[in-house]
């Protein structure tokens, strides 16, 4: 049995510091992360885009909900604000069998819910078991737990050993597993079994659990702070947890701050407004939106704004739809010297440059430049701009300009090679990206016809295959895996190749429709997801990195950073998309007096 | 008077029900779905987006999830489920329609208290320099969006040092129990959402009423009792102006449903806890349910608005009989 006992000096060292609370404590070194110990005290005012559906996490999909659990409940696994790599929870420590299909996890002691019942085992299986487990919950993930095994779909077992211990056993050992526990919140049985199978419940009786209009004493949770008030559609207000687990270096409780403000403000006009006139503490804005807060820095405002480089966030795609409708367009499209010819006539630096103000770079084809693990340089064999290897691309494609209207036309005297480009009108940025291709792209003698849509339909036109040719972006995750079914051919949102999508629902891929490259990815992708050797896996995923940068299925365009502006009350600023489960800086936030 | 006011709220029920089908149908015949949002997500395979349409019963043929509908507000005065906060939507609804009656009537009061008397005004003093400077200022309000009105009063509020920058609140007493700082904190926020609304229909008020009144003053009832040697002051207010205001009251009651979709942008730009933004999120995200429960309460608010100036018009107007 290989066994990784982590972080144990840390208990060692929260043991000797144990005097006041009765839990097992986590030291959180400042220094490490390049920060000061805090003050205690104070108020923390931060945006919300909308109100919250629910105040159960598992109940809706909300981007607002995903912010307040985050302060409210913790995960047994989480990241290490620094590196991203994964350190103890709630569990402090884990073991894995030899062939990666048992985890044992130790949980803290004394740890307790904030109505001070103990936090258990039971807690845990009841999270994992009877609510992410199950398929009726709305933002449940039952996929994560299901696996298929030779055809047939088994299901992760989980058992609570003792009232510290719990075990989890998986049909396959799987790759991703421990990083997916990062993103479970566990909840309290005893305040949820009600509404659960278990407790006599329907199925999807969960998703009426909590919700803003009931009482709020019932949410309880073991984080940093607790849900204190709910003014419907403008504010909610967390306090702080005195019970809470995590402690600095000095032994002063985490979190610092003694409140968290929500304000509902829609929209990025009434939030810089807002942020302008000191309401807000902190807001995250855009590579636009920069010069004007970092001139009204420079001119003494109060407050900084910082950028860098970032791992989540969303680098913007252009993607030529393989099956388009129209049958020419389809057979130039999904030809890789067609896509490689205009990846040329692509100005990612002019996008960088113009679009964002700087504050971006040369994306990774797709994984993050800022990902330490997986990202390998593949900038040498992406297609840099340059105008005349793009037309010579199409000369050699035999779309020349045949008619000598400007247009270049298809092979063999076909029509105009002219197409539309879908985007999201609702974001400044794809507006801007788009007009600079649509411009670059007319340069070569191609003929791009705008079209802009609204941003909530962008999805469903891509998946929908409705499009020519589209500006979409995905998130980066920290592992691959977890992006499986956009990278990965034939995954429900491989959607600029349609044809690779089972034809049954849940059934095996269409690998005729397949190129030969594509076939490869889905190996990878099939591979990396069984193996637990970390090196391979990185490996792996490095060669299909190259395998996209050749072939591009899709063109990476720009990889933007995070830009936040963030008052100068505020001290150990940490910016956070504000949707990561598992990252979690706002307890290290403090107010300067 | 109350026969015919029943036979009006009677002939509505048809409208409303006719309402409702043109509302239902060009909302369903939209592209997408409330659910599409959910296909990005990593947590959501088409399983599980599967699974939420049919707990939402979007998987239901369109017709029948219109008769469920309807058969709920009838049957038991249901409007249904907002599919976005998860709860009834009367519930959702009722949340924001104290703030959005606030705003509003303060709104309407604030326009009609300067309107009136300023249309009266630049009527008597036609073409001096009050006509010519409250019309100039009615001529920008009306061809400046509210929005852009909005916007410019924060930015105005920002370079000064202010921070009561949209909102109805201080941070400090949104959800705080009643006191006269809370009220004094609501009336140095409502200024500039009742400016920023009031200032088109202010101008417009004005223009009518002036224009009314013009009208009024060269007629011969008027000519009439300056005749007979009344004074001036009586001439206006007691003939020529309870003449002129009756179109206006028809006015009002067509400015009823703006209560709901009037002021959209401005209540967005300015973060304004009212029904207007939930109207404009509503149609964007397909919860279906609260559009066309709103869509219903505006045009049901335009017809009681309609009935309300009629019986209004025949109270302060003897001449107008309905049998």
């Amino acid at each position: 049995m290989k066994t990784f006992r982590r972080a144990s000096f840390l208990l060692v060292l929260a043991l000797a510091l144990a005097g006041v609370a009765a839990a097992q404590q986590k030291v959180v070194n400042t220094a490490d992360l390049g920060l000061q110990p805090g003050q205690r005290g104070g108020t923390i005012t931060l945006p919300l885009n909308d109100a919250p559906p629910s105040f159960f996490y598992y109940a809706v999909i909300d981007t607002n909900i995903d912010l307040l659990a985050n302060q409210m409940f913790d995960t047994l696994v989480e990241f290490n604000l620094d590196t991203y790599k994964l350190e103890p929870g709630l569990a402090t420590s884990w073991d894995v069998s030899a062939d990666g299909t048992v985890y044992t996890f130790h949980l803290r002691k004394g740890v307790t819910w904030s109505d001070g019942q103990p936090f258990t085992a039971a807690d845990v299986v009841f999270t994992l078991d009877q609510v992410v487990s199950n398929p009726q919950v709305k933002a449940g993930d039952a996929a994560q737990f299901t696996f298929n095994v030779g055809g047939e779909s088994k299901h992760a077992t989980f058992e609570a050993v003792d009232p510290q211990t719990v075990k989890i056993t998986l049909p396959v050992p799987s790759a991703a597993f421990l990083l997916n526990l990062r993103s479970f919140y566990i909840v309290p049985k005893h305040k949820l079994e009600q509404y659960s199978v278990e407790g006599g419940g329907q199925p999807a009786d969960l998703n009426k659990a909590w919700p803003t209009n009931g009482p709020l004493t019932d949410v309880v949770g073991t984080g940093p702070y607790v849900l204190a008030s709910y003014t419907p559609g403008q504010k909610v207000v967390l306090e702080r947890n005195p019970d809470y687990w995590k402690v600095d270096q000095n032994g002063t409780q985490l979190p610092y701050a003694d409140e968290l403000d929500y304000l509902v403000v829609k929209g990025t006009q009434a939030q810089t407004a807002q942020f302008l006139a000191g309401n807000l503490d902190e807001l995250n804005i855009s590579g636009s939106q920069f010069p004007d807060f970092k001139s009204r820095e420079v001119a003494g405002a109060p407050f900084k704004v910082a950028s860098s480089p970032a791992l989540f966030g969303s680098p913007p795609h252009l993607a030529f739809n393989f099956d388009a409708k129209d049958p020419a367009l389809a057979s130039v499209f999904s030809q890789v010297a067609f896509r490689r010819a205009m990846e040329y006539a692509v100005d990612r630096q002019r996008v960088i440059d113009d679009v964002y103000n700087g504050l971006a770079q040369i994306p990774g084809t797709p994984t993050a430049p800022a990902d330490g693990t997986f990202y390998v340089d593949t900038t040498s064999q992406m297609h840099m701009f340059d105008l005349e290897k793009a037309k010579a691309g199409l000369d050699a494609l035999g779309i020349k300009d045949t008619d000598g209207n400007g247009v270049r036309n298809l092979p063999d005297g076909g029509k105009d090679l002219e197409f539309t480009l879908t985007y999201s009108a609702d974001s400044q940025t794809d507006t801007d990206i788009a007009t600079i291709l649509q411009n670059d792209f007319g340069q070569v003698g191609v003929k791009v016809d705008l079209q802009g849509i609204q941003g909530s339909s962008l999805f469903s036109t891509a998946l929908g295959g409705d499009f020519q040719s589209i500006i979409v972006a995905f998130g980066n995750q920290p592992d691959p895996e977890l992006r499986k079914p956009i990278w990965q051919p034939g995954g429900s949102l491989y959607y600029w190749h349609r044809a690779t999508q089972p034809a049954n629902p849940g059934g095996q891929p269409t690998f005729d429709a397949m190129a030969p490259w594509e076939k490869t990815i889905y190996d990878i992708f099939d591979q990396g997801s069984k193996l637990a050797d970390q090196a391979k896996r990185v490996q792996l995923y490095g060669q299909w990195q190259r395998l996209n940068a050749e072939n591009d299925p899709v063109i990476m365009i720009a990889k933007p950073q995070n830009i936040a502006a963030v008052y100068d009350r505020i001290g150990n600023f940490i910016y956070s998309l504000g949707v990561i489960p598992g990252y979690n800086p706002v307890p290290l936030y403090y107010v300067s007096k | 008077m109350i026969p015919f006011a029943a036979k009006r709220l009677l002939v509505m029920l048809p409208t409303l029900f006719l309402v409702s089908i043109a509302c239902f149908v060009v909302i369903t015949m939209q592209p997408g779905s409330f659910t599409d949002k959910y296909l990005s997500d990593p947590r959501m395979g088409p399983a599980a987006v599967a699974q939420i349409k049919a707990q939402l019963g979007l998987d239901r043929p369109a017709y029948q999830q219109y008769l469920r509908w309807v058969g709920g507000i009838v049957t038991r005065g249901d409007f249904g489920y907002s599919f976005f906060a998860g709860q009834p939507v009367s519930e959702v609804v009722g949340q924001k329609l104290v703030w959005t009656l606030v705003v509003a009537g303060v709104t309407m009061l604030f326009s009609w208290l300067v309107a009136v008397p300023l249309g009266i005004l630049t009527a008597i003093r036609r073409n001096g320099l009050t006509d010519f400077v409250a019309s100039f200022i009615g001529y920008i309000g009306l061809a400046v969006p509210d929005f852009l009105v909005a916007l410019l009063l924060v930015a105005l509020v920002l370079s000064f040092g202010g921070t009561n920058v949209g909102g109805l609140f201080s941070p400090a007493y949104i959800g705080t129990s009643w006191s006269w700082a809370r009220l004094a904190d609501l009336l140095d926020h409502l200024w500039i959402p009742v400016l920023a609304i009031g200032t088109a229909g202010t101008a417009s008020i004005m223009r009518q009423m002036r224009a009314n009144l013009l009208d009024v003053l060269n007629a011969d009832y008027v000519r009439t009792a300056r005749a007979k040697g009344l004074r001036e002051r009586r001439v206006i207010n007691r003939h020529a102006v309870r003449t002129a205001i009756n179109p206006l009251i028809s006015m009002a009651g067509l400015s009823l449903p703006e209560l709901i979709n009037g002021t959209i942008i401005a209540s967005i730009v300015l973060n304004l806890p009212t029904i207007g933004p939930l109207l404009y999120d509503s149609l964007l995200a397909k919860d279906q349910y609260v559009a066309m429960t709103l869509l219903l309460l505006a045009s049901a608010l335009l017809m009681v608005g309609n009935l309300l100036a009629d019986l209004t018009l025949a109270w302060t107007d003897p001449r107008i009989r309905y049998e």
